[in-house]
């Protein structure tokens, strides 16, 4: 580090007089720089010259603030060696300027010159360090390599591993040019392969050995040959007896081990895995007992699975089965973890076996070796938490026959003669939910034909189970499920013994078996992933309401109950943003206390559209999203990986490759595009002033069209109930679409549009030669609308887009696209030439695109719906992101008709012969647009006062419950109400009010202009 | 079903299993890359089959400043647990224990003396189970923690410095079997 902390204040030469000294810690800058002009000229010590131009970058002049700049430059041009405390000085003083300055072009050369010119001063590893926090890997790289070459024979390792580490870095960084990359590349191989080679061929390696001798440095070797060797040379060196996969785990050393298991996977060799597993697993521990090391779920899996591809697959599963039986045999003394791998590595054995040798006997009615191993697991784990997810995979690969029997003799039979009530209930829940698995899958139905007898049928399949016509999934099993689960649960409730022993329990069994309703009715609700090929986002458009509401009601209930449950509740947040009951979703969210570190993974499961379902919930007196921006902020506040020098300075060259993945990964996170939208767009609501243009915003200046955003959402708490054939429940309950890429671009995109033609002069901004800045803000506004108008439709038309869209931002992207392209053909047709046919193709495609939201958001009940009046309320309460995306359409046709206008009349006033004003077919179809979009703005006003209203009238509490349950009690409502008592869907009910109405609230807070 | 695994950053994204679990504490990114940077061997996870994190531990190894060197309260070269969690869904099952043992091993890699660990004197459960895996008291650690988790009129609780010798402790010098006894003030450990 050079000697000043990175945000601190470098200390001066100790020959600096005291008064300066003094005047420099003190900050008094015009002090500094008085003392320091006079020291040097009388010293004629260029020192004090660099100490004047740091002192001057702290004054508010922006002259005196890049004087360092031009220094900077100086030094670079010199080509002479710099002073390093003189560098010191002007990184700090370019701190805040690092936008204006490429470190990797200035400060860094210059830091690679000097140590070139010292490379025996202690003070070139901080050289090192100042170059690797700006992440300038050229001139770190140079650094390293003058290192290594004047260490070379000192003894002292890490210096050769900085500099293949940071070579190796170099030659995957975009910093690297195409020229160079091939360079370092070979080099980086080049070295670690004679490295390797001098391990292979030293009999005992010495601390002072140009080899690899520490796990770290092996490690690094093999990611080096990953990435820049050949797939023979990787297979190769596996299987050295000194640094092969097998060598490293013999002396403790996993991660290579799984290295090359996933090299191996990747590249499909299955046989090599299969030795690999094979001989890792045959290790032996102390006193010839097989050692559990490797005994990890995912070798046994990939074991069982490379001897089912095996040639002599017959053989290679009998040896499988021939170690698990070792490992069985030991089973006794040896960790739980550990038996339970073994358990379900006989299981997964099992399920690799060739067909020939599973066809079960018909007389035993599906009893296949499968579901006897099942049952074998069960028996041993059925009351644990995680049995259904241990087991869910396999049961869906079960066919109908086998599924029957292990539904109807096995798991009846798991407790044998066990008659504690509780582990009944616990069997039972999971009865319920291995059922409701089974309705996702398909073997469980049978295709029915379309026409029977002549006659249509609606129903396309018939359920195996259950022998009824239906469609996918088979509503009678769902209802059956509900009434069995509700059963279940009412016995649970009413019986105190079995109330007082829930606590013993891994997980109160009320849970899943209110999870599993839920989950049921939702199904029988219609409800379905919200795609943008419907015009409307909300997914209750089309499911039966009182289906959804009482699946809401239910779990909620649950809730109350068990408020611990993180599963439980992240499906109530989800279902009620899908309700519209944003700040009831709040509170819900609240107690998970998502922070810090986690955010980045969970955030977009609460904060994802948010601001267009409540707007409202940015009124509080807390920024909604300032943890979310402070947390990136302290992440990204330099450029390179957080405690990447920790790592060098530790010999951790594993995790210096990870950290930096995980760095690049970060910034490219469609959770951060989120945050700054999702708050632009609120604040933009309510009148409020942006920070800066987005494409400026620190934490996203980096973005380009090319940058690949990544969604690193993290689903793993969500009770999963559905098989690998369908939908995971994440997609059915959440909001829309998750984020993606191609979302996350349209919306940066948007966000530069609105910032272009929504610019303003401050009011105080006094233009000095107006004409000319007049030319260059039409260049500007030309060449910005021309980028963000082709991008615009590049990501419009990407083949991933329409599925990570609802369909109001599908319509308001496409829109914005539309709008970008015309504004740029208007602003480039002079009024003499002819407009082109173009321009009212893009105004009747914008007329038409923004006539079908509305057409959506004006017509709010669907005809099918089953619900009373004041039913309109209901489903505008419950797709505020149509109202609010008809409310931003209409806002960006209306600033794009401002602007043209506005544009129109600059051009007048600067050319009076108007010949450079714009066409007056432009100006009146842009005044028709903005008189479209007017009229939409009044209709979502009328929107939100009648809401406003109608949550003010009375009997909503009635109509609710009504809702909810329906006029005539049926049997699933019926299981419903035996589950959850009236008070608590009342309670529910009072929550949901009063959520809609701080919603709509929120949203009469709303401008809309 | 488990893999027990050395931690990588990309996990960070796939902790809630742990971590929304209100005994979990959550910490900045930089706290876990730090011990990610320095002491990769001594930050474990145990995943499911989903790639979910259902447990971890972080460590580090270190010993007391030097200027400490002649101090009774001087620690010599040991690992230390920092923290283990392990997900609900994942309890009962021994993870704790085979991550802990992970980190031992990795300990006497890096030639450590013992491994200790700070632990609330009322968490008995925690002390049991350390215990069980070979875990002593070594001292008393008055009023470490500045609140209380059972007694909420208190302000302050005891930690137990609890420690097991590593395979270079040959003849048992860093343990005792009366630390119970020994009673130090927080300033006392660095």
């Amino acid at each position: 580090m050079p000697s000043y902390s990175r945000y601190g204040r470098p200390a001066l030469k100790n020959s600096v007089d005291v008064q300066l000294q003094t005047a420099f810690s003190d900050g008094n800058w015009p002090s500094v720089i008085r003392l320091a002009d006079k020291r040097a000229k009388s010293l004629k010590d260029p020192y004090y010259e660099a100490i004047k131009i740091a002192a001057e970058s702290q004054l508010d002049s922006a002259a005196e603030q890049c004087a360092v700049l031009v220094a900077i430059d100086e030094l670079i041009r010199q080509k002479t060696v710099p002073d390093l405390d003189t560098i010191d000085l002007y990184e700090w003083a370019t701190q805040d300027l690092l936008a204006d300055l490429e470190y990797a072009e200035t400060l860094g050369p210059l830091r690679a010159r000097w140590v070139k010119a010292n490379p025996k001063s202690p003070l070139a590893v901080q050289c090192l360090q100042s170059c690797l926090e700006y992440w300038d890997l050229v001139s770190a790289q140079q650094i390293a390599a003058t290192l290594d070459k004047t260490y070379l024979n000192s003894g002292d390792r890490r210096y050769m591993f900085w500099s293949i580490i940071l070579t190796f870095l170099l030659s995957i960084s975009p910093q690297c040019t195409e020229a160079s990359r091939k360079v370092y590349s070979m080099l980086v191989l080049r070295q670690l392969e004679r490295a390797a080679d001098t391990t292979e061929s030293s009999e005992k390696l010495s601390s002072t050995d140009r080899g690899l001798l520490t796990e770290e440095e092996c490690y690094l070797y093999y990611r080096v040959l990953l990435k820049h060797g050949t797939r023979d040379d990787f297979v190769s060196r596996m299987q050295s007896q000194r640094l092969g996969a097998l060598a490293q785990l013999k002396e403790k050393r996993k991660p290579l081990f799984w290295e090359a298991l996933d090299a191996f996977e990747s590249w499909g060799e299955w046989d090599r895995i299969y030795d690999l597993c094979n001989q890792a697993l045959s290790l032996s521990a102390d006193g010839g007992k097989p050692s559990f090391f490797a005994c990890d779920w995912q070798v046994w899996k990939r074991f069982a699975v490379a001897a089912s591809k095996a040639t002599d697959q017959e053989a290679a599963l009998g040896q499988v089965q021939d170690v698990l039986k070792k490992f069985t045999a030991e089973t006794a003394s040896t960790n739980a973890m550990y038996k339970k791998n073994i358990r379900l590595a006989l299981v997964e054995t099992t399920f690799q076996l060739p067909p020939v040798l599973l066809n079960a006997n018909p007389d035993h009615g599906g009893m296949t070796p499968r579901v006897v191993q099942l049952g074998l697991f069960l028996e041993q784990y059925f009351d644990r938490l995680a049995a259904f997810d241990d087991i869910k995979g396999y049961v869906a690969q079960l066919s109908f026959e086998e599924a029957k029997c292990f539904l109807e003799k096995v798991l009846p039979n798991i407790l044998g003669e066990d008659t504690d009530p509780i582990r009944q209930i616990i069997l039972k829940s999971l009865e319920c939910k291995l059922r409701y698995l089974l309705t996702t899958c398909p073997q469980t139905l049978s295709h029915y034909p379309s026409v029977v007898d002549g006659k249509e049928q609606d129903k396309d399949y018939r359920c195996r189970f259950c022998s009824n016509l239906t469609n996918l999934p088979c509503e009678h099993c769902l209802k059956k499920i509900i009434a069995a689960a509700a059963d279940v649960y009412k016995q649970v409730a009413t019986d105190k013994k079995l109330i007082e022993a829930i606590p013993k329990l891994d997980k109160d069994p009320r849970i899943d078996l209110a999870i599993v309703m839920a989950l049921s009715l939702l199904k029988l609700s219609g409800l379905r992933q919200t795609l943008s090929d419907v015009p409307a986002a909300s997914a209750l458009r089309d499911v039966n309401p009182s289906l959804f509401l009482q699946a809401v009601a239910l779990l909620d209930m649950q809730l109350r109950e068990t408020p611990g449950d993180t599963g439980l509740r992240l499906l109530l947040v989800q279902l009620h943003l899908l309700l519209g009951c944003a700040s009831y979703a709040h509170q819900l969210w609240i107690p998970m206390d998502v922070k810090r570190t986690i955010q980045d993974a969970l955030s977009p499961l609460f904060f994802d559209r948010i601001s267009s379902i409540s707007p409202g919930l940015f009124q509080g007196s807390r920024p909604l999203m300032e943890p979310l921006r402070s947390y990136y902020s302290n992440c990204m506040r330099d450029n390179s990986p957080l405690r990447i020098w920790d790592a060098f300075s530790s010999g951790s060259y594993s995790s210096i490759l990870d950290m930096a993945e995980y760095d690049s990964r970060l910034r490219r996170s469609c959770t951060l595009m989120m945050t700054l939208v999702e708050e632009r767009r609120a604040t933009r609501s309510f009148g409020g002033k942006i920070e800066c243009d987005i494409e400026d915003h620190v934490l996203v200046s980096h973005i380009t069209g090319d940058t690949t955003l990544v969604n690193a959402t993290d689903y793993g708490s969500f009770p999963n109930l559905e098989s690998h054939h369908g939908a995971p429940v994440q997609d059915l309950v959440r909001f829309g679409p998750a984020i993606s890429n191609e979302r996350s671009h349209l919306a940066f995109l948007s966000e530069q549009y609105l910032d272009l033609i929504l610019f303003k002069y401050p009011k105080d901004y006094k233009l000095s030669r107006a004409n000319e800045v007049a030319i260059k803000d039409r260049n500007y506004v030309m060449e910005t609308l021309s980028h963000i108008s082709s991008s615009l439709t590049d990501f419009i038309h990407s083949s991933k887009t329409p599925q990570g869209l609802t369909g109001p931002e599908m319509t308001y992207y496409t829109v914005l696209s539309l709008l970008s392209a015309g504004l740029l053909t208007a602003l480039t047709t002079s009024r003499a030439d002819p407009l082109p046919k173009t321009f009212s193709l893009l105004t009747s495609s914008i007329k038409s695109a923004f006539g079908g939201l509305r057409t959506t958001f004006l017509t709010p009940i669907p005809s099918s719906s089953p619900l009373s009046p004041q039913s309109e309320a209901f489903y505008a309460l419950t797709d505020m992101h149509t109202m609010s995306y008809v409310r931003d359409t209409a806002l960006a046709i209306r600033h794009s008709a401002a602007f043209v206008i506005a544009f129109h009349e600059k051009e007048l006033a600067r050319d009076r012969s108007g010949r450079s004003s714009l066409h007056k077919d432009v100006i009146a179809e842009m005044k028709a647009l903005d008189g479209v979009a007017s009229k939409a703005l009044g209709e979502v006003k009328a929107r939100i006062q009648r809401l406003k209203e109608q949550l003010g009238e009375g009997g909503w509490l009635d109509r609710m419950l009504e809702w909810t349950f329906g006029r005539e009690e049926d049997e699933v409502s019926k299981a419903v109400s035996q589950v959850v008592p009236t008070e608590a869907v009342e309670e529910w009910i009072g929550k949901v009010l009063e959520s809609w109405r701080e919603g709509v609230k929120g949203w009469g807070m709303v401008r809309m202009e | 079903m488990a893999n027990f695994r050395r931690f990588r950053p990309d996990d960070l994204n796939k902790l809630s299993k742990c971590n929304l679990d209100p005994l979990t504490e959550t910490y900045e990114l930089s706290f876990y890359l730090q011990y990610y940077a320095k002491w990769p061997s001594l930050f474990q996870v145990a995943e499911d089959q989903h790639g979910n994190i259902i447990g971890y531990i972080m460590g580090k190894l270190e010993s007391s400043p030097d200027v400490y060197q002649f101090s009774e309260h001087y620690l010599p070269w040991h690992a230390h647990i920092t923290a283990v969690t392990v997900a609900p869904e994942a309890r009962r099952l021994g993870i704790g224990k085979l991550l802990t043992e992970q980190l031992e091993v990795a300990a006497d890699a890096n030639d450590a003396w013992f491994v200790d660990l700070f632990v609330r004197s009322t968490n008995h459960k925690a002390i049991t189970f350390y215990k069980s895996m070979g875990y002593s008291i070594y001292r008393v650690v008055k009023d470490y923690y500045g609140d209380h988790s059972s007694d909420p009129t208190k302000d302050s609780e005891d930690a137990y410095d609890m420690r097991k010798p590593m395979k270079r402790d040959v003849k048992k010098e860093h343990i005792r079997e009366d630390g119970k006894k020994h009673e130090v003030d927080p300033s006392d450990v660095w």
